[in-house]
């Protein structure tokens, strides 16, 4: 165990499964010379070389659909969006193709690409790139959707993402590049897909998240134990697609009340599944209807105090903690 | 154009009362807008435009009452003039009326029940009624709705969880007041709700006394409602010969009965429930007592239709169960217990309270132990229950303790004799004392 940040955790991710296996290879947009705009892949051209390691030309489509020929040829692209709002660009390459070639092919040809980058809001960069896109890929059948919340979850799910065989959306939180945590050095290890955890342990509300709203969560919960006295239970759902909401039934069966927290906007987004899901599953356990903690239903604005307002904030949480509990009215 | 009249909501109207406008005169009207609010002799109804067009003159202001088929309004066509201004014919007494006007074309145009109109309501008619009431998805023709869902009224919300418990713990939320939103039964409820004691171990508070009120001298204007109650009343002591008989009952096994039945997880009756059904299937053997009086004849119904005097309160009304005969003890409760939730909620539909053949009439929840209840034509019976108390009786030269209730008959001598009552009785006195039969 050595204490590193997301970025940091990241980036020993992919240099570790380059090390391991040739046919891993980057490409995006300033990755090489210039190091990265989150500087993500520090160091990476030096050791590598510009065969594995490929500034491209601004075009997003190119960049995904060179990657997808790739992969179906046998190399391991991963694809760094300077932020995952590019992406949208190539939204045809990455959800007409890679996510439909191996059913197109009847099973014979994978594509094991990783399309990876930062998304959501908190560093100031304005309505078009603060935008999140867990549910619009989770949507579709085909691709994997992955949003670690810890920099050992970045890591070891990054490096499962580059040895698996389908396409995976990797979303990294810009605003927790920075944040410090706990990860194991072992090269070989790997979290995988669609077992969520308890990062918090409560019996009185089940606060389901993911990436940096379950930090702001436990943040919370924190609070709500000191405060209040109530006990969170927060379940980190880790990915997206494949969905493991088990421990989340779980926990509702002991609590009762459920609140789930996501930054995007309310309508159609991933807590409406997740909601949705716990309801048909564990009705019969509900005390109160699940609560939605959601981003305000408006373009991210660019000054800092209507960022702020637009995003959910530990004390949204909180207010929805205590309106599931029946307190406070 | 197109009139606007007053409808005919049920055999027995013959005039009702403009309530409010939604729309003034001038006003664009779209079809199936609510135009006004009426008051019938039982319901309060939303009349809604036929047609897309202007309001044209309004015949009858707020307030007014109106005879059936009398014009309220006038709908116009895109480029028609209104008319001379009309003014609707005040309510009289019902008469011979020429047959364009006859009420016999009305009963066609559609009268909504107030909630029907949520979904079109807009602006301050939105704010003006209860937003909060359960939606209900009116998308069939809201003139072929003739049973509400039987939740309606009587439903009470709770959490999923607090169901469960419920359900386990062999609660009924009936007994559970709700903490949460919009009394909504949550878990800790249920937790901290405490059975009633058992009655044993009870001990009868003394009831307190109805709050005293401030006495002033004042005229209670006649509702429509009070009008009926009155008029219907008078013209049945008065032309009908009434006669009473009284028989006292041991209810001893019924309340045993009924205390068994509701142990039963789901099935909630009262005493009245039981009697409904007795008195329904006495009349199998006297139908004689389920009759009307007519000029020329007496007419004998096919089908027993038993009337239950429900108190609200703006007055009497009596909802009725229909082929009550043919319906179980818990079947009658659940019905008895929607229709008197509608009854005080003003939300009857005309169907469920007319036609009744056969009337109970029930004070025993007031403690009174013996009255007599006034004929409701055209029935020609009714029955007046008292309470059920304890009474030292004598059986077998030993003094018990049996629980005893008085049941009065009224009826009209014009069609039923008095050997004819007592018979009635008689019969009743084998179903209520020997309850089983009521359950074979």
């Amino acid at each position: 165990m050595s204490e590193k940040s997301y970025r940091d955790a990241i980036r020993d991710a992919m240099m570790e499964e380059m090390d391991r296996d040739p046919n891993v290879l980057i490409m995006g947009e300033d990755i090489g010379v210039y190091e990265g705009t989150f500087r993500i892949t520090a160091g990476m051209l030096k050791k590598y070389g510009g065969k594995r390691v490929i500034d491209t030309p601004i075009a997003e489509a190119g960049m995904v659909g060179t990657a997808v020929g790739m992969a179906m040829l046998g190399l391991r692209p991963i694809v760094e969006m300077m932020t995952m709002n590019f992406a949208i660009v190539a939204a045809d390459q990455i959800l007409n193709h890679a996510a439909k070639v191996r059913y197109f092919s009847g099973g014979q040809v994978d594509v094991p690409v990783v399309i990876r980058g930062p998304q959501g809001a908190g560093v100031q960069l304005s309505a078009q790139h603060s935008q999140t896109f867990e549910s619009f890929y989770a949507h579709f059948p085909g691709i994997k959707v992955v949003a670690p919340a810890t920099p050992a979850d970045a890591k070891g799910l990054l490096k499962t993402s580059i040895r698996g065989r389908d396409p995976v959306i990797f979303l990294e939180s810009a605003a927790l590049y920075g944040m410090k945590g706990e990860v194991p050095d072992d090269p070989n290890f790997t979290v995988p897909f669609g077992v969520s955890r308890v990062a918090r342990e409560g019996s009185d509300v089940t606060i389901v998240s993911y990436s940096r709203m379950l930090q702001m969560s436990l943040i919370a919960a924190e609070k709500l134990s000191q405060d209040e006295g109530i006990e969170c239970e927060v379940i980190d759902l880790r990915t997206l697609r494949p969905l493991d909401l088990e421990p989340a039934y779980a926990s509702v069966t002991k609590t009762h009340r459920c609140v789930v927290v996501q930054e995007q906007w309310k309508p159609f987004g991933a807590a409406a599944e997740i909601a949705a899901s716990i309801t048909e599953t564990v009705f019969d356990e509900l005390d109160a209807p699940v609560a939605r903690v959601t981003g305000e239903d408006v373009p991210m604005p660019y000054a800092r105090n209507l960022e702020l307002l637009a995003t959910p904030h530990e004390q949204h949480v909180i207010a929805a903690v205590k309106k599931v509990m029946y307190a406070n009215g | 154009m197109a009139d606007v009249i007053m409808p005919k909501m049920g055999d027995a109207m013959t005039e009702g009362k403009v309530i409010r406008w939604y729309k003034n005169a001038g006003d664009a009207v779209k079809k199936g807008e609510p135009l006004l609010e009426i008051e019938t002799d039982k319901v309060n109804l939303d009349l809604e435009a036929e047609q897309d067009g202007t309001l044209g003159d309004v015949a009858a202001a707020a307030g007014q009452m109106v005879e059936v088929g009398g014009v309220l309004a006038t709908i116009l066509a895109e480029g028609e003039k209104a008319e001379p201004k009309r003014v609707a014919p005040a309510a009289a007494p019902a008469k011979e009326q020429d047959s364009k006007s006859a009420p016999d074309s009305a009963p066609s145009r559609r009268a909504i029940d107030k909630k029907d109109s949520i979904k079109k309501s807009t602006g301050e008619y939105g704010e003006a009624i209860d937003m909060k009431a359960p939606r209900i998805d009116r998308t069939a023709p809201a003139a072929n709705v003739v049973a509400m869902p039987q939740a309606e009224g009587g439903r009470r919300r709770s959490s999923p969880l607090a169901r469960k418990m419920a359900r386990d713990m062999g609660v009924s939320l009936e007994e559970i007041q709700g903490s949460g939103p919009g009394g909504r039964i949550v878990a800790s409820d249920i937790k901290n709700f405490k059975p009633a004691a058992a009655p044993q171990s009870q001990k009868p508070k003394a009831p307190a006394l109805p709050p005293v009120q401030q006495l002033e001298t004042k005229d209670i204007p006649l509702s429509a409602m009070r009008r009926t109650i009155a008029k219907r009343l008078a013209e049945s002591t008065g032309p009908i010969p009434h006669f009473y008989v009284t028989a006292e009952y041991d209810v001893t096994n019924l309340l045993a009965l009924r205390e068994q039945l509701n142990e039963i997880e789901g099935i909630k009756t009262s005493v009245n429930d039981f009697i409904v059904r007795a008195a329904a299937l006495a009349i199998r053997h006297h139908p004689n007592v389920n009759a009307s009086w007519g000029d020329d004849a007496i007419t004998q119904h096919g089908e027993v239709h038993i009337g239950i005097a429900v108190s609200t309160p703006e007055g009497l009304i009596t909802p009725v169960v229909r082929n009550a005969d043919e319906k179980s003890v818990s079947d009658i409760a659940a019905e008895v217990r929607s229709l008197a939730d509608k009854a005080k909620n003003r939300k009857l539909m005309p169907n469920e309270y007319q036609g009744s053949t056969f009337t109970i009439s029930n004070l025993g929840a007031w403690g009174i132990e013996q009255f007599t209840g006034i004929i409701n034509p055209p029935n020609v019976a009714i029955l007046a229950i008292g309470a059920a108390t304890a009474q030292p009786v004598v059986i077998d030269r030993q003094v018990v303790i049996r629980d005893r209730m008085k049941v009065t008959m009224s009826c009209d001598h014009r069609v039923v004799d008095g050997a004819l009552g007592a018979e009635y009785l008689r019969t009743l006195r084998s179903y209520l004392e020997q309850p089983l039969r009521l359950v074979l």
